[in-house]
């Protein structure tokens, strides 16, 4: 298959000029000035195939919009090679964005004191659409979103998931084989969530569209993507399947028992779990006793079994540890086993 | 022919949505037409002590403010552009522009029109022919297009420098202080050049063009033959200095830093 995206030791580095202290520094920035060159983004290289829904993940700075930025066409890339559809996406801008569908989440792309159908009219004759294209896609769209009783009033009336549901309209209307959604979720509730998340795997199913998807909701990359690229400080760290992520990093099951006897301590549950590799933590709730140990069945029957012997318990559950949990341990301690 | 069919498009939408802000629109147009009528009695006040000015009469000068307005309208209408850095740079709408498949500067001057200052285009032309019946002007059957001519290299003059200094923002943080300035200094066209002493008459004609944009167009229709030379210089200077200022903006998008977010 053809690849949508190809990154290249793309390289951004921004210059910031560092002032001097005091009135006398003051003064001698105005003759010469300290420049610093921070990079943003440092030499990454990944690719991206057609049809696939890509995650694109990171903690604040970590290049995620730099690099985002730079895909899209609005920032020049310092060195390294883009190519996105076949195109260089700053050099050949006016062609290149209109293979592309982007939606900011923080930033509208509809005009705030008109109606939504005003905006779409004028995007339509933006990106140049013929009437029989628009109306065969965007009914689709429109009906998929449940946007049509939305369409006459002012964006400005809109709710935020009325409005982000209206963006991402907006955003397909020339059906662009790519999209970029930037934290398109970002405060939404979860119905809204889940319409917008049904929506992108149909068009995606339906037109082949790549998507990449930036968001700080896990649940959204867990529901949409396969494959995970993941940022840290302007370097790629994990550019893989997610369900490896998951197997590499979270190899434990916790068990989460809730006690009947309000006496439980920590002290009396230690033995129960001697000469094994599991460790207790405390619940978010009182008499709750979390077991973390390996996913394997010996164990995990092992540990129940004697914990249940031992004591009266009300409730059991067993859950695989989440994905935000394997982030945020991969962020702290580095990629060290991955 | 796209780009016309979409300004007509940005146009008819802007008049649906100042048609619901009636009062909004008609304060702004009281508020320009103020505006003009002060300029207009400051310059009878000056006249009320004297009847020339380095070889020109009260007319003329009137004369030489209304066809300034005529410009000065349609690059406010269009170029209006002072908050570029603020709104564009600063807050980030430069990325949403940016991917949009139209070229960013017109998507600027579609989404920042202000079409109620073409009145200006009124006035102007009504002082000019106030004017002009005071001063006996003839008007010949090639004048209108003349006229038209010099109207749209004045307003290019205009647009370029304030397109210039916007593209600045691209590079530095702070030229929003540069264009309450440009505002003033764009005012000394209206008034002959040949009053000011010789530094600031170079500056205005090859510099900061603002020459173009009053005296030296209108010194034409007031047959003013020994400046005819600078009169038909008007499209050429435009012509010049737009396409400079579109070239500078072009490599100003290539060094756009974008906002953090």
């Amino acid at each position: 298959m053809e690849n949508m995206i190809e990154v290249k030791e793309l390289r951004k580095e921004f210059k910031s000029h560092s002032s001097r202290s005091g009135l006398k520094g003051a003064f001698r920035d105005l003759l010469t000035r300290n420049y610093k060159v921070v990079p943003a983004v440092k030499d990454i290289s990944f690719s991206v195939k057609r049809g696939e829904m890509v995650g694109y993940i990171g903690e604040n700075g970590a290049g995620k919009s730099t690099s985002i930025k730079m895909l899209t066409g609005i920032l020049t890339p310092t060195s390294g090679t883009v190519r996105v559809n076949g195109m260089d996406p700053h050099k050949e801008r006016e062609e290149f964005v209109r293979s592309i569908g982007v939606v900011f989440g923080q930033r509208s792309q509809l005009w705030w004191d008109i109606a939504v159908q005003e905006s779409f009219r004028l995007l339509k004759k933006v990106y140049n659409v013929p009437d029989d294209v628009y109306h065969a896609h965007m009914n689709h769209v429109i009906e998929s979103l449940d946007i049509a009783p939305l369409l006459d009033k002012p964006v400005r009336k809109l709710s935020l998931g009325q409005r982000m549901r209206c963006e991402l309209a907006a955003a397909l209307l020339h059906n662009p084989p790519l999209l970029f959604l930037d934290e398109p979720t970002i405060g939404l509730d979860v119905l809204v969530k889940l319409k917008i998340r049904k929506f992108l795997k149909e068009i995606n199913a339906k037109y082949n569209t790549t998507v990449l998807l930036t968001t700080h909701d896990l649940s959204d990359i867990e529901a949409l993507c396969e494959r995970v690229v993941m940022l840290d400080e302007g370097q790629i760290i994990y550019d893989g399947q997610l369900s490896s992520l998951r197997s590499n990093w979270g190899e434990g099951k916790q068990i989460e028992f809730q006690f009947a006897d309000t006496a439980v301590t920590k002290e009396i549950l230690q033995p129960l779990l001697a000469e094994m590799d599991a460790a207790w933590t405390p619940g978010d709730r009182e008499n709750v006793w979390i077991a973390n140990v390996l996913n394997e069945e010996h164990v995990i029957s092992e540990v129940i079994g004697r914990v249940v012997a031992a004591h009266k318990i009300t409730d059991l559950k067993v859950h695989e540890i989440s994905i935000e949990d394997i982030i945020r341990n991969i962020y702290e301690e580095g990629m060290t086993n991955g | 022919m796209k780009y016309i069919q979409l300004f007509f498009q940005y146009a008819a939408q802007y008049m649906k949505t100042r048609l619901t802000y009636r009062t909004d629109m008609v304060v702004e147009i009281l508020s320009d037409l103020m505006s003009q009528a002060v300029n207009f009695v400051f310059i009878l006040l000056v006249f009320g002590h004297t009847t020339m000015i380095s070889g020109w009469s009260r007319e003329e000068i009137i004369f030489i403010y209304g066809f300034f307005l005529v410009p000065f309208a349609i690059f406010g209408a269009f170029f209006n552009i002072w908050d570029f850095n603020e709104r564009y740079i600063v807050k980030g709408e430069m990325d949403r522009i940016l991917t949009r498949p139209i070229h960013s500067l017109f998507q600027i001057v579609l989404e920042r029109m202000e079409l109620e200052s073409l009145f200006g285009v009124i006035t102007g032309i009504a002082v000019m022919l106030y004017a002009g019946s005071l001063l006996d002007l003839q008007i010949a059957w090639y004048d209108p297009f003349v006229f038209v001519l010099l109207v749209l290299g004045g307003a290019l003059v205009y647009a370029s420098i304030f397109v210039l200094i916007a593209s600045i923002s691209f590079w530095s943080d702070s030229p929003t202080s540069i264009m309450p300035m440009m505002y003033n200094i764009g005012n000394y066209g209206r008034y002959p050049v040949n009053i000011y002493n010789n530094v600031i008459r170079f500056v205005l004609t090859w510099i900061l063009p603002f020459a173009f944009v009053g005296v030296y167009p209108a010194a034409y229709f007031l047959g003013r033959e020994d400046w005819y030379m600078y009169a038909f210089l008007t499209p050429v200077i435009g012509l010049v200095f737009f396409a400079f200022s579109i070239f500078m903006w072009n490599v100003g998008v290539t060094k756009y830093r974008g906002a953090g977010n």
